[in-house]
């Protein structure tokens, strides 16, 4: 379970001060899908940060799983996003120099998980996603979509508890967007795996449990969607 | 939980990969720059010990034997020269003894005059302690009855018409010439030259030698010398030998071949010693310079790959530590590189070797250099590597993956 109290955010500027959050409270109970939406500059993309622990709040709390994850030390902080967390960028965030496979691998890789293990999980996971025949292409040679489902590879390889998305279709095409939601969903359904992805295209709404939108800084609306049933068999 | 083991092998899978698919051109460059570093932190240190080596060979081979026996205080001669020979000869590990008659002369030949020194020497017991005898450019070495041949270095012998860049030089002496030689004890004597030599040593090359019956002769003394050098069967070892001779009694001075050249060498040696430091301390801050500068750019452009490695988890050593990986793997490469290229640089040297005063001198490379040499590299090269790494890594996450 994640338990965000009060958080703020300030960011400073040269001689200004950016209010990203301004107390922004969020509880997400284990195995729940929830869209953060909102307008560019709300905070959405802060508050992931924050609860992916790639940044520290101006003030607040944050405890995942019972643990007050701001109190951690850098090293500590670094083995809970490695063990607990499994962050997927806009971007994608690859690393230029490896292939897909290498990409997906390398966190367990860290985790010293033996070699057979890891390239079988890694290459089995890249099938999932549909990426079977790209394994050893590197960033360069992929499209937009192949980047981000093996950027979605290497953010579950090692079943983290909870996924966290930043706007992951930001870059895609409708089709390709559905199919990374539809992943998202069946694994949120068949592995309870809990999720936050921050989104701003309303039809990604159909996906998630609960939408939390953010203006100004604060949580303006919470509500409980009516989701819809991933697509069954596809990439996902 | 991440063990060392685990640590460093995903710091040398990063940076392998960094390695093998980052830009070719770079790294061969860098190698080749850590290569010239190398070379040039073990090249005069080679040269010093060649030329360490040539003085020692020359002055043992030419000039003085290992030992020399000098007469006592306030003394000119050496009495009692041929029982002394024997009693030198009966301890282990000297293989020759060779009395010398040494005076200042002047030389006359065909209108030329030149002061240096003349030897009188027992050509049988020379030869049992220097090489002059295989050094004969032309004619022969003095056999033990001549008494009216002498035989030349080819410096004072000189050549016709050309002076001897202020050496004394006789400008054209040839074997079969006569030479006239008046002594300090101004008789004159005309000798055959029966022989020029050529040792490459200056002090040998610009004398004369005489037999010491004919010397003796002339001068009035009787089994006298005025130094008796030794010869040892190995180099090295001359301090352990003359406390041998003191032992034996012997009460006239005896000095190492390096007391009798004056510390000149010494000094010499000292002088390049500083210019080594120099050289070296210059190299390792170009070897300093480059590395930082190859890692802060390669760090600076993979900055946001940094960031993203902190983002899914990697831990900043690991990260930091791939860089010094690939630190040591550059300057292992450079390393060998240079060692290959100063063996190529050893090797033309040796065939060709610098011309020295004191003789030709060939580069020494010595495996002490070698390694101080290597540690040195790796030392600087971690040390700049690190800090750059070190530097990105401690980024913020948010602000290095935004570059």
């Amino acid at each position: 379970m994640i338990v965000a109290e009060n958080l703020t955010r300030i960011y400073t500027m040269g001689r200004v001060e950016v209010h990203a959050l301004r107390g922004v409270s969020l509880e997400v109970a284990k195995g729940e899908f929830v869209g953060i939406m909102g307008a560019s500059g709300s905070g959405k993309s802060t508050l992931l940060h924050i609860l992916g622990l790639l940044d520290r709040p101006t003030s607040g709390r944050v405890t995942i799983d019972g643990t007050d994850v701001l109190g951690l030390t850098d090293h500590r902080r670094t083995l809970f996003r490695l063990n607990r967390l499994g962050y997927v960028f806009q971007d994608y965030a690859l690393i230029g120099e490896l292939t897909a496979l290498e990409n997906v691998y390398l966190t367990s890789l860290v985790r010293g998980a033996p070699k057979e293990e890891y390239l079988k999980k890694s290459a089995g996971i890249l099938e999932r996603v549909g990426l079977a025949d790209r394994m050893d292409h590197r960033q360069s040679e992929l499209s937009g979509g192949e980047q981000q489902r093996v950027a979605i590879a290497r953010a579950l390889v090692n079943n983290p508890s909870i996924l966290l998305a930043d706007e992951p279709c930001a870059n895609l095409d409708s089709q390709t967007s559905r199919s990374i939601l539809d992943l998202f969903a069946r694994l949120n359904e068949d592995l309870g795996q809990t999720i936050l992805m921050v989104s701003h295209e309303e039809w990604h709404k159909e996906y998630f449990c609960r939408v939390a939108t953010l203006r100004d800084g604060l949580i303006g609306d919470m509500v409980e969607c009516r989701r819809r049933k991933p697509h069954p068999g596809g990439e996902a | 939980m991440t063990t060392l083991f685990t640590s460093l092998r995903v710091s040398a899978f990063l940076a392998w990969k960094s390695i093998q698919r980052g830009s070719k051109g770079t790294l061969a460059l860098t190698i080749m720059i850590i290569a010239l570093i190398f070379v040039n932190l073990v090249f005069l240190p080679s040269i010093i010990s060649g030329v360490v080596e040539t003085f020692n060979t020359q002055s043992i081979d030419f000039d003085f034997g290992n030992l020399v026996i000098e007469p006592r205080e306030g003394s000119q001669y050496i009495s009692g020269v041929t029982s002394l020979q024997k009693t030198v000869e009966r301890i282990p590990g000297i293989t020759g003894t060779s009395p010398r008659i040494a005076a200042g002369a002047t030389f006359f030949y065909k209108g030329h005059n030149a002061a240096s020194t003349l030897y009188g020497i027992t050509p049988d017991d020379e030869r049992s302690v220097t090489k002059i005898a295989d050094y004969m450019t032309a004619g022969e070495f003095l056999s033990n009855g001549d008494t009216d041949a002498i035989i030349l270095g080819t410096t004072l012998a000189g050549t016709e018409g050309q002076e001897a860049g202020g050496l004394p030089s006789l400008q054209g002496v040839a074997v079969g010439d006569s030479v006239e030689v008046t002594y300090p004890n101004g008789e004159t004597r005309t000798y055959r030259v029966k022989g020029i030599y050529q040792t490459q040593s200056i002090s040998v090359d610009t004398a004369a030698f005489v037999t010491s019956r004919e010397m003796s002769g002339v001068l009035g003394l009787r089994d006298q010398a005025s130094m008796i050098l030794v010869k040892t069967a190995v180099d090295g070892r001359e301090e352990e030998y003359k406390t041998e001779l003191l032992s034996y009694g012997i009460q006239e001075q005896i000095r190492t071949f390096r007391e009798k050249a004056g510390g000149f060498v010494d000094q010499a040696i000292q002088s390049f010693n500083i210019i080594n430091t120099i050289s070296a301390l210059v190299s390792l801050i170009i070897a300093i310079v480059v590395v930082f500068i190859v890692i802060f750019i390669n760090t600076v452009n993979r900055r946001r790959q940094i960031g993203i490695l902190k983002a899914i988890g990697i831990d900043q050593q690991i990260i930091i530590n791939s860089y010094v990986l690939q630190v040591l793997f550059i300057t292992a490469v450079g390393a060998l590189a240079g060692m290959a290229l100063n063996a190529g640089v050893t090797t033309y040297l040796t065939a060709y070797p610098l011309v020295f005063p004191g003789g030709p001198v060939y580069p020494v490379v010595e495996v002490s250099a070698i390694l101080q040499s290597v540690a040195s590299l790796f030392a600087v090269s971690v040390v700049a590597g690190y800090i750059p790494a070190w530097q990105i890594a401690r980024e913020d996450i948010l602000t290095a993956i935004r570059g």
